[in-house]
Order: structure tokens, then sequence, then C-alpha cells
């Protein structure tokens, strides 16, 4: 829903600049309006992956940075953006300038992959999130999560899973009139009614006139693992920084030159 | 066979419903007709229409649907004459129906020049003898022949020129010109108004939104900044005969978001203006936004009232605007009467005793981002607001949305966008919407219905003691006009971007709010 918003507002906004007057402080600018939302004001990955201190999964060339910008990534929440040349190209260069400032930060996380991929057996991750096709729907897709989001996010999000929730993963309890409570991630809400999956996975949709209370969920469905032995946590974090995607649901999508 | 012989009789008396202007000034007296986009030139959007009502509204169910078939929304406000509904589309389409059976009776298809097509919105038709108006998203005004569709003429209102200049609104007929603004402030154009003879389509005046260097108000323009000032005219006026007078509300000055090269005040953008209708001069202005910085312009709808302010019988107009105020003005001389905020806002402390905004620092766009209320959408927009002379209360969607505001120096390219900035950021904050009463004397809220979103769409008060709105998640709604209760909805299943309105055939009351691509019509079982 918000991405759509970004995306319709830039269709009514495309921006327009000379060429001549290409300057880094411009391509911030225009970072920070339209990327920093998901990327982070500083690049530096959020809720879309960190650019800087990575090799970018779409290829690294100024065309295929621009690619990718144009085009959106088919299967994940990065759409498509309209903009002019100029604006592109002063776009990449800020991006450039990012990475060849911190390129020395591009190794992966540290750990021991096959025990991180037993800590995620043994904790039942599977049982809300999926692999490929392994696991459940209930909670995010993890495929590649590891290109996705920062190794700092990821660990945020295994320690303190509330810090910072999806909005179509966010979670509602309802009360109905005799008391009893539902709670489940929000798939719709309205002025009069709001539909949830439940825990058992079922869609339920509920009048409000019929409830007693909505009680939008502050703190994430999924428990804190906080508890989990730091070499553990490290190892996890090192298996899932490894998952780049190799059966995302944008591979599914066949394009001449475009998006792999 | 029932069907064909009253659709014979249908077009038949097509054939004699001459609108003429008398009918437009005394609109109000057709209460099972919608004969201008307002309803009325007024814009009270109430009708004396009372078979649906607050004891059986629960019974109201659809009676037709009509669809395009092709892709955009409709944002138009039909017309109905006498029995049959006329109403435009998306890119070009419009329409003509049965407004007894939906069935289609003819449809323009407006044709665009070889890399000109734009798929904008369109929010409807004026029409005057037999003969209809509307805009074109590449910027002409074109009758056509209310019988037929064919198209009598056709006037190019500004050149093209890669999409700068566009066109949305529905014309408004005052006498015998065809009045239409134009859109485009965020291209860099120079806005203005115009009047259009109704047989010929010659010009016969434009009124400059922005005026030009030497002109009055031209010093309130840094430099050439003019040239570009925006000041887009993309809303249907209203327009009181008696006062032989035109009110318009005028678009923000663009750049929209970046105000430094534009220093002043930036007349008349954010203004509601008052002109004379057979010559295009101005009578007075009044600027609710002096140097806008966050495209809160003034195209919200100015509704004509004769109440008794402080003891005495005045002409008014009154206004929830953008900017999160709600005025009062004198229609007769633009005196500032009232002004009051109705949502939530972070710009302003107050208004000052002639209603000029006493703004806060620290509250324009910024390159960093600047989190201002309301947002750029506006804590009330376009969508159409309605009064109950009976209730005595005004009632309008709000939106309750904040912004973060980024600025940038933006250059000057034909057909590109003017903006000042790249776009707006998105906040993680929450948003609502709130169906508002309020009593316009006072500025005072009687009740508030609270919407899960921040809506789009516009109202309507019947004399049945309801008043019906959508929201943005596609509910159809009806609500008791003294309480705020909802007594009925409806899910449509697409957002709604226009305002309901309804009319009487043969005794039979229908509500009609178009939806998506779709016309939809209620009415009570028979």
């Amino acid at each position: 829903m918000r991405f759509l918003s970004v995306g319709v507002l830039l269709l009514c906004a495309p921006a327009g600049w000379s060429q001549s007057a290409t300057d880094l402080a411009d391509g911030k600018v225009t970072f920070r309006g339209n990327c920093g939302f998901c990327h982070g004001l500083d690049a530096r990955g959020g809720r879309g992956p960190a650019l800087v201190g990575r090799q970018f999964l779409h290829g690294s060339s100024d065309e295929e940075i621009k690619t990718v910008i144009r085009s959106g990534v088919p299967g994940t929440t990065m759409p498509a953006f309209i903009m002019e040349n100029d604006e592109l190209n002063r776009l990449v260069a800020f991006l450039r300038s990012l990475s060849s400032a911190a390129s020395d930060h591009a190794a992966p996380v540290a750990g021991d992959v096959a025990r991180g991929k037993q800590i995620y057996q043994r904790n039942g991750c599977a049982r809300c999130h999926r692999i490929g096709l392994e696991g459940s729907v209930f909670g995010p897709e993890l495929t590649r999560i590891g290109a996705g989001r920062s190794p700092e996010y990821i660990r945020e999000s295994i320690v303190n899973p509330s810090a910072d929730i999806q909005e179509e993963y966010a979670g509602v309890t309802v009360v109905n009139r005799e008391g009893k409570r539902t709670t489940g991630i929000r798939l719709n809400e309205d002025t009069f009614t709001v539909q949830l999956r439940d825990l058992s996975q079922n869609f339920r949709l509920f009048q409000k006139d019929e409830l007693q209370q909505v009680i939008p969920e502050r703190k994430s469905l999924m428990p804190s693992y906080a508890t989990l032995p730091k070499d553990e946590l490290q190892d996890l974090l090192a298996y899932l920084d490894r998952l780049r995607g190799d059966v995302n649901a944008g591979a599914a999508v066949k394009k001449v030159g475009g998006i792999r | 066979m029932k069907r064909a012989v009253c659709l014979g009789l249908l077009a038949a008396s097509m054939l004699a419903a001459q609108v003429t202007y008398e009918r437009l000034v005394n609109a109000l007296e057709e209460q099972q007709n919608w004969l201008t986009y307002w309803g009325d030139y007024s814009a009270i959007r109430h009708r004396d229409l009372k078979q649906i009502h607050t004891g059986n509204v629960k019974d109201l169910r659809l009676d037709w649907i009509f669809q395009t078939g092709l892709p955009g929304d409709f944002e138009a406000v039909p017309l109905v004459v006498d029995g049959v509904m006329y109403v435009t589309g998306g890119g070009g389409y419009a329409y003509a129906l049965d407004a007894h059976s939906g069935r289609q009776l003819w449809m323009y298809k407006h044709s665009f020049p070889p890399g000109r097509k734009v798929d904008l919105v369109n929010r409807g038709f004026a029409i005057l003898g037999d003969r209809l108006f509307m805009v074109t998203p590449d910027a002409n005004v074109v009758a056509l022949d209310s019988r037929t569709g064919r198209m009598i003429w056709q006037t190019e209102m500004a050149p093209f020129n890669k999409g700068q200049h566009t066109a949305t609104l529905a014309p408004l007929i005052v006498k015998d010109k065809v009045i239409v603004g134009i859109s485009g402030a965020e291209l860099g154009i120079r806005g203005f108004l115009d009047a259009y003879d109704d047989k010929t389509g010659q010009r016969v005046w434009r009124f400059w939104a922005v005026p030009a260097k030497g002109e009055p108000g031209g010093d309130t323009w840094l430099e050439d900044s003019w040239m570009r000032g925006g000041g887009s005219t993309w809303m249907t006026g209203t327009y009181d005969p008696k006062l032989n007078t035109l009110y318009w509300g005028i678009g923000n000055p663009g750049p929209d978001l970046y105000g430094e090269s534009r220093k002043g005040d930036n007349l008349y953008t954010c203004a509601l203006v008052a002109l004379d209708p057979d010559t295009g001069k101005l009578k007075w202005h009044f600027q609710f936004t002096p140097h806008d910085t966050h495209d809160w312009d003034a195209a919200e709808t100015p509704v004509l009232l004769d109440l008794k302010w402080k003891g005495r019988d005045r002409k008014l107009v009154i206004e929830a605007n953008r900017n999160a105020f709600f005025y009062v003005l004198d229609r007769e001389t633009g005196e500032f009467l009232m002004g009051k905020p109705f949502a939530r806002q972070n710009w302003a402390t107050e208004l000052d005793s002639k209603g000029r905004p006493i703004v806060l620092p620290d509250t324009d766009p910024s390159p960093e981002g600047k989190r201002v209320c309301p947002g750029m959408a506006g804590a009330a927009n376009w969508m159409a607001p309605s009064y109950n002379p009976e209730t005595k209360l005004f009632y309008f969607a709000v939106r309750e949305q904040c912004d973060v505001y980024y600025t940038n120096p933006p250059v000057y390219i034909e057909g590109r966008g003017y903006e000042g900035s790249v776009a707006r950021a998105v906040t993680d904050e929450e948003e609502w919407g709130l169906l508002k009463a309020l009593d316009p004397l006072t500025g005072e809220t009687k009740w508030d219905f609270r919407y899960f979103r921040a809506p789009w769409a516009g109202t309507l008060s019947t004399a049945g003691g309801l008043i019906f709105a959508g929201d943005q998640d596609g509910y159809l709604m009806a609500f008791d006009a003294r309480t705020g209760k909802n007594l009925w909805k409806i899910y449509t299943g697409h957002v709604i971007k226009n305002a309901p309105m309804t009319y009487s055939i043969n005794g039979r009351q229908y509500l009609t709010m178009p939806s998506g691509s779709a016309v939809l019509t209620f009415a009570l079982p028979e």
C-alpha cells in the first residue's frame, strides 16, 4: 500500500533538472525523497537492502542499476520509478560515491553457516517463516533476506522483532461481545470491518459493530529470541545473511534483458 | 418491447429538453434534476427529495450498474436532465445514459492528435440549451449535441506542449458563456480562467490567475517568477446571479515546494477570486495561504450561503480549505469574517483579524524533510461538501494525514515537472478521515464520523434527513444528518473519488455514485 502511494506520487511528479547541473547534492536529495524510506536515509538499509558496502544483487554497472530503478524488482517490494535520465544519472552518481567510500565493509557476516541452519530448524522458525517453498506463510518470507536486509536489521529483528513491523505483517486482536479474543495478521481493515489471518492460518472477517474492541498490536506477533546464546545468534545471522534468493519469486519472471 | 417504447418516449422528451440559463439560475426548483456540476450555482448540494429517508434508507438497494469496460476511474458527478444522465469518464470519454435504466444512449470519444493521448480523469459536463460542454485531457473545450453526442465545436485553451496544459474540471455556464479553468501548475504553467461563447467556441475573456509584472498584484512575485507561477484553476467555481459574481478557487504557486525563487505573497495563488462573469474583471480576492510551499491550493468548493451573521442577514461564502482552516467571508466584499482550524495543523498559530495566517517558523519544506500537518493532499480537497438548510450544518470530508516535505531548487524544462521537490515522502504515521458536521456560524463541530483512512469522496445532503458519503475503502454510506449515526452502507469494492448525487423520475428517487469505472445507481424496492 505504501509503495503504491509512493509510486503513484512519482507518476504525477516527474521532477526535472538540466543535464549539465549534475551534482551529488542533488542526487542525495533525490535519494532521500524517493529511496530513503526503505533503504535508510544514509543508504545503510532498513526495509530495503543496504546500498553501501554490498554488491548489488541485480548488477553493478550504471545501466543495470538504472534498469532496477526504472523497472523495479519483480516479486519484491521495490517499485518502478519514473525518472528522467539526468535525475537517474545524479542518483547513480550519489550511490557510487557511497559505495566507494564504504567498499571495505562488503565482507559477509562471520559465523558457522551450517550450524546457523540447525539453529533455524531447532527453534521452529519455519513454523512461521519460509525459505523457498519450505515453511509457513504466516510471517515474512526469508528466501532472499540476506539480499534484502542489512545484517544489523536482521539482528534487530531477531532480538527485538517489534522494532520495525512491516505493515503487511502488523498484528491485530479483536474482542467479540462475549469477550473472546482473536489475534492474527491484519490483512484488511476499513471503516467497518477487520480481516485477519488467525494463528491457525484461517482467513477471518469481523464486522466492527459486532466487536467490543479492535486492538492494533504494537508488538510483533513474533517472540523475541534475545535469549539465544551470543554464538548461536551469530551463526543464525551468518546463515540468514547468505540467503540471497536463489528461489525467489522474481527469478520466475522471465524477461529479455531485464531483471535476473 | 415495452423498454423500446419507453426509450422512444424518452428520446422524444430529450428533443424537447432545452436547458435555458433561467433553468440553471433556478436549478433548485427542479429537485428531480441535477443541472450543474454542483447541482446548483450556490453548491449547497442539498436536495428536497425525501422518498429515501432515515427510516427506510436501510432498504436502499442497487437498481442498475453501468460499466465503461475501460481502465480509469470515474471522478465525475453526472448531470441528470429530464430522465437522461450525462457523465464524463477519463481519457476523453463521455456517455449519455437512460437515468431510469442505465442503458447507454450514446458515447463520445475525444479524438487525440498523435502523441497527445492522456488518460486524465474528468469531473463532468455543463449543459445549456441542447449542448453539453466538457474539457479534454489535452486542454480543449468541446461542445456536444446533447441528443446525439455529436461534436459541434472544439477549441484549444492553450497549446498542449508535451502535456504542460491539461484540463479536468466540469465547465460552468453563466448566461451564454462557458467558463473553464486549466491544470498544469506542477509543470510550470501560468494559470488562467477562460470564458468561451457557447455557440461559436470563441474565447470571450481570459483572467490570468497570476498577474504580470506591472499589473496589480504583480509585485508579489520575485523577478520573472510569475511567468511560471502556477495557479491552476482546476476545479469548478460557483456563481451568484443576483450579485452577478463568479467565485473561483486558484491553485498553488509553482514551483510547488520551493519558494525561494518566488519570494512574495504570490497572488492570486491559493486565493478565492470574485470576478465579473461578463468581462472576467476582478472584483475582490482573498488569499488563504500567502506564499504557499505545501501545495495547499484553494480548489475547494466556495459554497454560497445567505445566513444571519451576528444578527444581520449577510451573503456569505464558506470554505473548508486545504490548509486545515474553515473560512467565512462576505461574498459581496471579500471581507474576512471568521477562520478556525478544523483538522490537525502545525504550521500556523492562528489567523489574524484580516484572515492572514500567522505562520510558525521552520515549517517550510527542507532538503532533509520537514514533517508538517496537513499533508500535501490537504485537510480538505476538491471533493464536494454540502449544506443542509434544515440542520443548518455544513458536511464535508476531512483528511487527517501529515507528510514529510522535501525541497530542491528546480530547473525549468518544458513539459517536465517543475515542483521544487523530488516527491513527498510517506510517513509511517497513522492516517484517518472524518465526515464532519460543522456549524458554519461558529466553526464548531456538531459531530464527526471517523473513517479508517483519509477519504477522496464528497457528500450529499437530502431532505430525507440523510447525508450520503463515500470513503477510501469503497464504502458508500448514509448517515443521519442530525446525529451522524451510520444508517446504511454498501461495499463497492473500489475507492470512491467523487460525490454522490440524487434525482427522481416519475416520483421514484435514485441515488447515484460512480465508483471505479462503474456508475452505481440505487433506489428503494418498487
